[in-house]
């Protein structure tokens, strides 16, 4: 116990910090009091709850999922089964059981059931893929993320197949959502720190040792997965409340990507990589977004075509594997070490 | 005239440094054994003059051109063949596969075919078996091939890692009787790692020993393996 | 008996169609280790290399209205040099990375080259007609099969047979054989690590470019995500077939286009959108069952 609040001393300064980080985000959004860029400060929100909740599996596990956004899927369209108004629901979801066509939960209870929902499906598809390991683990995540696609895009009445589902409740406050991002940071920090995530990583950077000294290394990535699976859950609840509207598709290969940049660009072994990948892409993002609208420069406006953004960051993310494959932060977290900001990174 | 140089060089894996300022000299036709305990850095000097490890420091010269930072491949092409360790046979090719990959880079394929019949002469088990997957061989019939396949490329300098590892007595025989009738008859230049020093006493050459990365003691081989010099430079004890 | 022959066309086709996928796949990751996300988008570029470059929502048939005999050619060299230039620009400087860095990086490639497409084209679908007279059926033992899959079946048999012959018979093939199962030692035998290299990304490419005519063939449409679900069935084909067996990937192929053909027949009626479910299962229960896959070689064990 005397090592586990000497670890906690020592690394506790990260999660303040990455806070700290998230809540100046909230008060600019605050400060500058548009509607779009109230809009963009949610999704970097949802953003760092779903790249922070790929990090507790990939990051701790080393193992790639490319499937996790099938969680956030279950997790949105979770929160829609509960939040439409019931008439509507009987209208476009007639297959729901009638204690869900009936029911109309407020917003808190509704992510938090829909996060569950979604953690106890990742430990059902976890119990089996967690015996895999490498690129066949990889490939297996994708193929059940490929499963998820299936099932909700042909599922008409339950989840409405490829049509979008409406009538989710929108919430336009930023705090819910600020409030989530902190808390998710907070359970990632704790995982991180803790008994089973110290083994998960013992196991990624030294295998074999790991096994001979007993770790169950199946049995950590499973707690893991499920911990990453209600994280993605929760984010995708989170969106589906910021936007009114899912549709199977937006919980695809886009998102995958997307998510899986920004935690590559900020390091993928370290959770102040995982936020920080989100801050910094979602920057670059929303700059080429005013882009895409096109920027009046001078006497002209400057409009680069749309795609550009994407292959932007693709190409970004290429260049930061090739030069610097351990990510913006170099796999280390940021941490605390006295006035002013002497040695802000700190060891793995 | 020499034929490789290995001057001043360093191997580091990581922290570890394998090799630390290690040199070597070997003129044409003749013959080196390098011996030392485990770990003591040979595997990786072999490695580094083959190109699959890259010298911290230092340089290698092949013929007098440098190699060290080539690719395998293009060392390989200069004149030098490799039996690695752990003998490294293509298990889903046929042994005669095997042996010609090597002829690929040779321009002499008359030649080659000639030799291709003088390795099948040297060791028939493995005319017997051509058309058979290599990795249905045992140890010492895989030992073989790899020496064959090393042939096959016509090399200048060859480079064997312990040829007797895991062989019966008599068949370590064989292939030492095969090495020198090369080397007697073709001017084969010969690296081999070899930890019987019995062995090299036999065969005559000269001998280097290496410790902790260090060339630790060089000399003529009998010479060396008849005193104590070698045991007790070998323990790491006696001054020097 | 004729409906038997219908579904036996049915999976044969399908399955080809996945068996060259994960021939291309499994080709790349013999030689390096790398699992290629970009390979659907290779499909998918090839196909709108018939179209010229428009954001307009009818296609404007540019390299598609070239006779077959040099259109065919053409596009498969496309594919195969789009292959060959991302081996160049991208991959080559992840040599020495693991496979899941190389594997995030082919799935960063496969977004720019998509993206690049949409940037030209557009993300709306387009029709093109592209030899649709060969989806006239015609009559094989009182069955009326599809003349294009009787066409695919057979592509697919020839590009097995000399892609075997090459292999087995030539120089290259036999340099490509050895780089897959020991690429140092290969290398110190003097085969050259970036031709045997292109060479695998250059077939690679021509198999994608195949598969893109195929399908545009068959569907009568391009669509910058063409590519996705070929790809992904040939993924787990690579992997079913055990990683670093062409053998294996090729029959996993098979078994996979034949395993969702029958899924559509025995399924209920209710059952069948879900017939690409049932098959991401069972290849999942399949890799509990055998995680290394079915026709692992034993030199392909992970390099850990």
């Amino acid at each position: 116990m005397a090592a586990r609040s000497s670890i906690l001393a020592k690394t506790v300064s990260t999660p303040v910090i990455l806070i700290g980080i998230l809540l100046i985000v909230a008060l600019v959004a605050l400060l500058v009091k548009s509607g779009p860029f109230n809009q963009t400060v949610i999704d970097i929100f949802i953003r760092v709850v779903l790249v922070v909740g790929l990090y507790v599996f990939i990051g701790n596990s080393g193992v790639i999922s490319f499937g996790h956004i099938g969680f956030t899927c279950l997790g949105a369209y979770a929160t829609a089964w509960l939040t439409i108004p019931p008439p509507m629901k009987k209208m476009a979801l007639p297959g729901l059981p009638d204690i869900i066509l009936n029911a109309k939960l407020p917003f808190a209870p509704a992510i938090v059931l829909a996060a569950i929902f979604a953690g106890v499906c990742a430990l059902v598809f976890g119990k089996i893929l967690m015996r895999l390991s490498g690129i066949a683990a990889s490939i297996a995540t994708f193929a059940m993320l490929a499963l998820i696609n299936q099932v909700y895009s042909n599922w008409e009445r339950v989840t409405g197949a490829t049509s979008s589902v409406v009538g989710i409740p929108i919430n336009r406050s930023i705090w819910p959502y600020a409030i989530c991002a902190f808390v998710v940071v907070i359970i990632a920090y704790l995982y991180a720190i803790s008994r089973s995530g110290l083994a998960l990583r013992s196991a990624r950077d030294e295998a074999t040792a790991a096994a001979a000294s007993g770790i169950d290394i199946p049995r950590e990535r499973l707690i893991a997965f499920t911990l990453s699976g209600v994280i993605m859950g929760l984010g995708g609840a989170l969106y589906a409340h910021s936007v009114g509207v899912v549709t199977p598709d937006t919980f695809y290969l886009g998102l995958t990507f997307i998510s899986l940049s920004m935690l590559v660009v900020g390091g993928m072994n370290s959770l102040s990589g995982a936020v920080l990948g989100v801050v910094i892409l979602s920057t670059i993002i929303q700059i080429l977004r005013w882009f895409e609208k096109g920027v009046p420069i001078g006497g002209t406006t400057l409009t680069i075509p749309n795609g550009l953004q994407e292959i932007a960051i693709g190409i970004v993310m290429i260049v930061i594997l090739m030069y610097r494959p351990s990510g913006l932060t170099k796999n280390r977290e940021l941490v605390w070490r006295g006035w002013p900001f002497r040695g802000l990174f700190g060891g793995a | 005239m020499t034929l490789l140089e290995v001057k001043d060089v360093t191997v580091r894996y990581g922290q570890l440094t394998a090799l630390r300022k290690a040199s070597i000299g070997l003129d044409e036709g003749e013959t080196l054994f390098v011996t030392g305990p485990n770990g003591a850095g040979k595997s990786t000097l072999l490695k580094a003059i083959a190109g699959v490890v890259s010298p911290r420091e230092g340089e290698i010269r092949l013929d007098g051109r440098r190699i060290s930072g080539r690719a395998p491949e293009e060392i390989a092409r200069m004149g030098f063949s490799m039996v690695p360790e752990g003998r490294e046979v293509f298990g889903g090719l046929t042994i005669e596969e095997n042996l010609r990959l090597g002829v690929g880079m040779r321009a002499d394929k008359d030649q080659a075919e000639r030799d291709l019949e003088q390795v099948y002469a040297v060791f028939p088990m493995l005319r017997e078996r051509r058309d058979r997957h290599a990795g249905v061989l045992s140890g010492g019939q895989q030992q073989m091939l790899v020496i064959g396949r090393a042939l096959m490329a016509g090399p200048r300098l060859m480079a064997i890692d312990e040829p007797s590892l895991g062989l019966a007595p008599k068949v370590i025989d064989d292939v030492y009787a095969i090495l020198l009738r090369l080397r007697d008859k073709s001017g084969l230049t010969l690296l081999i790692v070899e930890q019987s020093a019995t062995r090299a006493m036999l065969t005559g050459g000269r001998m280097i020993l290496m410790r902790s990365g260090e060339v630790a003691l060089a000399g003529d081989a009998r010479e060396l393996a008849r005193g104590d010099t070698l045991r007790a430079a070998y323990f790491g004890y006696g001054d020097h | 008996m004729t409906a038997v022959l219908q579904i036996l066309f049915d999976a044969l086709s399908l399955g080809s169609l996945y068996a060259l996928g994960a021939l291309g796949i499994a080709l790349i990751f013999g030689v390096m280790r790398l699992v290629n996300f970009a390979h659907g988008d290779y499909i998918a570029f090839c196909v709108f290399a018939l179209l010229w470059p428009s954001i307009d929502a009818a296609a404007i048939v540019f390299i598609g209205k070239l006779p077959s005999l040099i259109l065919i050619p053409l596009v498969i060299a496309i594919g195969a040099g789009l292959s060959v230039l991302s081996e160049i620009v991208v991959f080559r400087r992840f040599r020495n990375a693991n496979p899941a860095t190389m594997m995030i990086a082919s799935f960063a490639l496969g977004f720019v080259i998509r993206y690049f497409l949409l940037m030209l084209y557009s993300s709306r679908p387009k029709s093109i007609d592209l030899w649709s007279n060969l989806s006239l059926p015609i009559e094989i033992f009182g069955a009326r099969i599809p003349l294009l899959q009787v066409i695919t079946i057979c592509t697919t048999i020839v590009v097995l047979l000399a892609l075997t012959a090459f292999l087995k018979r030539t120089r290259f093939g036999l340099e490509m054989r050895a780089a897959a199962e020991n690429f140092t030692m290969a290398r110190m035998l003097g085969v050259r690590a970036n031709n045997v290299i292109m060479l695998a990304f250059a077939l690679s490419g021509a198999l994608a470019a195949a598969i893109g005519l195929i399908l545009v063939t068959q569907t009568g449409t391009v669509d910058i995500q063409m590519g996705v679900s070929v790809m992904l069935v040939a993924f787990i084909a690579t992997v079913i077939g055990g990683l670093g067996s062409l053998t294996g990937a090729v029959i996993a192929g098979f078994l996979i286009g034949g395993a969702t053909v029958l899924m559509q027949v025995i399924l209920p009626v209710d059952a069948r959108p879900f017939r690409d479910a049932f098959v991401y299962a069972a290849v999942i229960v399949t890799l509990i069952w055998r995680p290394n896959g079915l026709f692992a070689p034993k030199s392909a064990k992970q390099r850990v």
